[in-house]
């Protein structure tokens, strides 16, 4: 009797995950406090404050509060998704840029929707596997997020507003827009 | 003629591990249970114990996982409990921890091992230490990167996205030239005591050559490793780390001239570093936080920055051959975690005659 070649995974009693939950979505973000998790990359501060002016200035959001994720690497820690669940109604987060930010980028907008905020990830193009990736193994296939060209962290400050600008209709749309 | 085992039977089990998708892209050795069970009878700890995980992808690593990949890897079963010392070593660095497997850098594990271990199992301690050519130094750090692709699941092109990746991921174990070095073991740095057979670990991106074997003065030599230190292209932050991997020459040619490896990683950390202009000029010179960012303002062109903050950033080693004065600065990754691991002892049951 041959023995059987052993898989090195461990991965073999796969469950199914159960699919995590999506938030309600609002008509608009009018009186909207919107939640900018800033992940520390070079330009990703700027960015989303640029997003957040703009929500405010075209979209009738009542105003941002800022928060930086020291550990860009990992999911927001849970009290801060706590704190920020408490005090905002939707969550801006990125700029995912490199290997592991994209990736935890994502699983923060997962994060935040279980907590009942609709929340828009924002990636650089170049890490849409990764980010895919993930969105596979925390149960959402397929999670919507919006994209920037790469690179990010290069840019100048005007053409950071630019870029902005340039993705403000995806973040709103993700922000609103049922499934 | 004696009898080989089929070689058809070996390949169609080499593919079988290929379509799997288990493979760093060389063959692989099937693992068996019997197999599995040798690796698991060196060490006392639980198959199910978990050794490592990477909390974002929801993966962990078992003694059991690591024991086949272990095997997979081309390791012998006496091998596994350096497998597991240079582990846990590893999840002691904040980077292995938290995104590095999927960082751009791509960075490298470098294991060190200590102590009679390293005579014990037939590890290269002399030539060629950045390898290949020797199973031990070969296999072990091998079996870091199957765990990390199979256990963990971070793939290449997937969650681990490495732009270029570095010559010798997955391939560096250095056994010190304990027998050549005039200073203590590694391990020592690391807290264990004289003669232990200990493995340490950290996190590369990339290993530099310095040649000097042109000046008869340890200070010219430590000025030219200085010189590849303090390299701008590979200054990200504020501060850096890079060991250096000193061959038996250099480092008896310091000691000798009255320099203790603390003496040399003071030396490093005084004379390390650039001006404001070298650091203007490629756009470095600007600090935000940690960060560097390129700041236009010329005023702290004379400034002379050091870099690298504390002995614990310059971890000494010395490897290689007495043959050549041919150096290696090896550069961190993060932050050495200044800690060996005791490689525990293989129950007596199982040691080969």
């Amino acid at each position: 009797m041959p023995y059987p070649i052993l898989d090195p995974t461990g991965t073999t009693t796969t469950a199914a995950k159960p699919q995590p939950a999506r938030a309600h979505r609002r008509h608009d973000l009018k009186g909207a406090i919107v939640g900018l998790l800033v992940n520390t990359k070079q330009n990703a501060a700027p960015f989303l404050d640029e997003i957040g002016r703009l929500l405010v200035d075209q979209h009738g959001a009542r105003g941002t509060v800022a928060r930086t994720k020291v550990n860009f690497a990992a999911p927001a820690p849970e009290d801060l998704v706590k704190e920020m669940a408490a005090s905002c109604d939707v969550i801006v987060t990125g700029i995912g840029d490199c290997g592991s930010c994209s990736a935890s980028a994502v699983a923060d907008g997962i994060v935040f929707e279980a907590a009942g905020l609709p929340a828009a990830a924002i990636c650089s193009d170049a890490f849409k596997v990764t980010a895919d990736a993930m969105a596979g193994l925390r149960g959402a296939p397929g999670y919507r997020y919006a994209t920037t060209p790469h690179p990010v962290a290069v840019l100048t400050a005007e053409q950071v507003k630019q870029r902005a600008a340039n993705v403000l209709d995806d973040v709103v749309a993700l922000l609103t827009e049922d499934e | 003629m004696t009898q080989t085992p089929d070689p058809e039977q070996a390949q169609a089990a080499i593919e079988y591990c290929y379509a799997q998708g288990w493979s760093d892209g060389l063959p692989l050795v099937p693992a068996s249970q019997p197999l599995v069970d040798r690796f698991l009878a060196t060490t006392s700890r639980s198959p199910d114990e978990v050794i490592g995980e990477v909390e974002q992808v929801g993966r962990d690593c078992t003694v059991y996982l690591a024991a086949v990949n272990a095997a997979m890897a081309g390791c012998l079963p006496e091998y596994f409990p350096v497998v597991l010392a240079a582990f846990d070593a590893l999840m002691r660095e904040r980077a292995a921890r938290g995104g590095g497997w999927q960082s751009t850098s791509g960075p490298a594990p470098m294991i060190v091992v200590n102590g009679p271990v390293r005579h014990e199992l037939g590890f290269n301690t002399g030539g060629g230490a950045f390898g290949p050519g020797f199973r031990p130094n070969a296999t072990i750090p091998r079996a870091i990167g199957l765990i990390v692709r199979n256990a963990f699941g971070i793939h290449p092109h997937v969650l681990e996205q490495a732009t270029q990746g570095l010559p010798g991921r997955w391939s560096i174990c250095l056994a010190e030239n304990e027998e050549e070095s005039p200073w203590p073991p590694f391990a020592t740095d690391g807290g264990q005591s004289d003669g232990a057979s200990a493995v340490s670990a950290t996190l590369l991106r990339t290993c530099e050559f310095v040649d000097n074997r042109h000046t008869p003065d340890p200070e010219q030599v430590l000025a030219d490793i200085a010189d590849t230190i303090s390299r701008t292209g590979s200054l990200i932050f504020r501060d850096t780390s890079a060991g250096v991997v000193f061959c038996p020459e250099h480092a008896q040619m310091l000691a000798e001239a009255g320099f203790s490896k603390q003496g040399v990683q003071e030396w490093l950390m005084e004379h390390c570093g650039r001006t404001g202009a070298d650091l203007r000029r490629v756009g470095k010179n600007g600090l935000r936080g940690i960060g560097r960012f390129a700041d236009p303002d010329h005023s702290a062109d004379d400034t002379f920055s050091r870099i690298l903050p504390s002995p614990l950033h310059v971890p000494i080693v010395v490897a290689g051959a007495r043959n050549a004065a041919i150096s290696m600065v090896v550069r961190i990754f993060g932050e050495w975690s200044g800690t060996a691991t005791p490689v525990a002892p293989v129950p007596a049951a199982l040691v080969r005659p």
